[in-house]
């Protein structure tokens, strides 16, 4: 049977972190599922956890005050979900709903976080890689803002 | 300007404060002081990216460009602000454009240099990564607003 570890470890997002750092992040991750229509974190509560994306669709939401909720991004199979746990003021920006039935691995961040400030090496790994994931995400907001522009 | 004086600046800095002493010794060596007058571009969207800019006074607009017959402002920075950490990710260019909307005193950080600071040094990479994680967040956040804001 594939172990949590190995999975993780497979995974390109923990790509050449050093096994005990894995082994630490193996140690704060749980199964969790979501059901659809189900509220996974909401904006502007305290940020907890991330997520990794197993099977599923996650829809990635903000509210706006005109319009109510509206989805800026979907997740899929083998995304990250979630970085505002690892830097303040650790609170969503967004929030996040399972569209379909959603299978996860979820880690505790507030636990991890707690290593890392006390663990420079795996809070700098921890930060270079979710900052990372802010990035990507940022670079497809700005592609998409740029394609709304195009079509006008 | 003294380097003692640059420290004493630096560490006052939003972005800077509480950090030890040995990292603002070692960001001030990256740092140069730089001025640019209003209307200056500081930085175009898709060229190189090798600095960071610590606004000391001035405002900065930055913006979208790209497919644009007029350039969109996504915000105004000002005193405290950073502007610039594409030099962070491949491929180390810029996704927005800064300009000067008045006259702008601020520090040039050498990213390459920092981010080689950091490798070797990952207590300085771990405090500066939770930073510049922050700001990049910051971005994401603001393209999404003004994304749903025009697209429905």
């Amino acid at each position: 049977m594939e172990t949590l570890q190995g999975i993780l470890s497979a995974h390109p997002f923990f790509n050449d972190l050093p096994t005990p750092h894995i082994e630490t992040i193996t140690g704060c991750v749980s199964n969790v599922r979501f059901k659809a229509g189900d509220v996974i974190f909401r904006e502007g509560e305290e940020a907890n956890h991330f997520y990794l994306i197993r099977e599923g669709k996650v829809a990635l939401r903000i509210h706006s005050e005109r319009r109510g909720p509206l989805t800026i991004l979907t997740l899929g199979a083998g995304d990250i979900l979630g970085w505002s746990w690892l830097f303040p003021p650790y609170r969503w920006k967004f929030s996040a709903r399972a569209i379909e039935d959603t299978r996860a691995f979820a880690a505790d961040g507030k636990c991890l976080r707690e290593k890392a400030e006390r663990d420079h090496d795996l809070g700098y790994e921890l930060l270079m890689r979710f900052a990372h994931v802010v990035e990507e995400r940022l670079e497809a907001t700005r592609l998409q803002l740029l394609n709304v522009y195009q079509d006008q | 300007m003294e380097t003692a004086t640059l420290e004493k600046i630096l560490e006052e800095h939003a972005l800077f404060r509480g950090m030890k002493e040995q990292y603002l010794r070692t960001l001030v060596e990256s740092s140069t002081v730089v001025r640019f007058e209003p209307g200056d571009v500081i930085f175009e969207e898709g060229e190189p990216a090798h600095h960071s800019y610590l606004i000391r006074t001035g405002k900065v607009a930055l913006q979208l460009v790209s497919y644009r017959v007029e350039p969109f402002t996504l915000m105004t920075l000002e005193e405290g602000d950073i502007v610039g950490w594409s030099w962070l990710f491949p491929p180390y260019r810029w996704k927005f454009t800064a300009k000067a909307l008045s006259v702008v005193r601020a520090f040039s950080l050498d990213g390459r240099s920092v981010c080689a600071r950091c490798d070797e040094d990952h207590d300085l990479g771990y405090e500066l990564m939770k930073r510049f994680a922050q700001i990049i967040e910051n971005r994401v956040e603001a393209l999404s607003v003004h994304l749903v804001a025009i697209e429905k």
